[in-house]
């Protein structure tokens, strides 16, 4: 029926609202994002499917979501605002975590993975989410666990080359040489 | 400074807009946002207006009911309580001296500076 792309406009555009929203109270956020739901069907209803241009335009017209959840916290009594829920980002606890645990770098590959993945989540919530610290924490033991990997490896390589010289059979050519 | 100015002013009319829109009958939330954006220079997004609307509503100054469409889901129309009458009478009053006020002040400092040149 309607373009998939124009409906991913209208989609992104709904949940970046509803994740605006989320400092309203319950009543207000469901009467707030069925509105501009409602007046979205509406706006798309004289738009031909697929037209990219008149629904952005309809989007643009309507303001952002910060905006006009900026006004309904305008509108709002101030002691029905709630406090953004600030939850720390998963990601970024399981960056941590996995770069304590290690686990012969393979936990460390998998902390920078997570750590980076939960810097970009932060970055995006627009301050609902917390948790830059611990993920950067994660990060930089990410890094030094893989940097721990390689001296291993580095000692490894060392020690089996130093113990294969001296109980491997090729003699070093200096030791016989005392002897006589 | 003009710009800030004139966010204020729009800030606080606004809602009498609103209220002054619905005097002819009812209206439902897209309708009345696309007159309001006729209106040139009222209105900046128009999705600010849904959290008026709802305020204008607790505060008893208009109604809403649902009602069917001939095309599509059912719509949510707005229409003038009384009290929302006797507000916006108000302050059609109360806007028509604060309007002179301004326009007289404008127009005498003008005056003035020509005077005073």
């Amino acid at each position: 029926m309607n373009n998939v792309h124009t409906d991913r406009l209208v989609e992104d555009y709904l949940m970046r609202l509803d994740a605006a929203a989320s400092v309203l109270p319950t009543a207000r956020r469901d009467e707030l994002t069925s509105e501009i739901g409602d007046h979205l069907q509406e706006g798309l209803r004289e738009i031909e499917p697929g037209d990219e241009a008149a629904v952005r335009n309809l989007l643009e017209r309507l303001g952002s979501p910060e905006e006009i959840v900026n006004a309904a916290v305008d509108a709002t009594p101030s002691g029905q605002i709630l406090a953004p829920a600030r939850a720390a980002n998963g990601y970024a606890i399981a960056s941590v975590l996995l770069g304590v645990l290690w686990i012969l770098g393979i936990g460390s590959v998998f902390a920078l993975i997570f750590g980076y993945r939960a810097r970009r989540e932060i970055k995006n919530s627009a301050g609902n989410q917390t948790g830059w610290g611990l993920a950067t924490a994660g990060i930089v033991l990410g890094w030094i666990g893989i940097a721990m990997v390689f001296l291993v490896l580095l000692g490894a390589v060392t020690l089996i080359a130093n113990s294969g010289g001296s109980g491997g059979t090729p003699v070093p050519i200096h030791t016989p040489q005392p002897n006589p | 400074m003009t710009r800030n100015a004139l966010t204020q002013l729009r800030r606080g009319t606004l809602e009498y807009c609103v209220l002054a829109l619905l005097r002819h009958g009812r209206q439902y939330g897209f309708e009345l946002i696309r007159t309001l954006s006729e209106s040139d220079g009222l209105l900046v997004s128009e999705g600010t207006i849904y959290p008026l609307l709802s305020r204008l509503r607790r505060d008893d100054l208009v109604t809403t009911s649902w009602q069917e469409s001939e095309a599509g889901p059912p719509r949510r129309y707005y229409q003038l309580t009384s009290a929302g009458e006797r507000a916006l009478a108000d302050f059609s009053d109360e806007w028509a001296r604060f309007r002179d006020a301004v326009d007289e002040l404008l127009t005498h400092g003008e005056g003035d500076e020509q005077r005073a040149h």
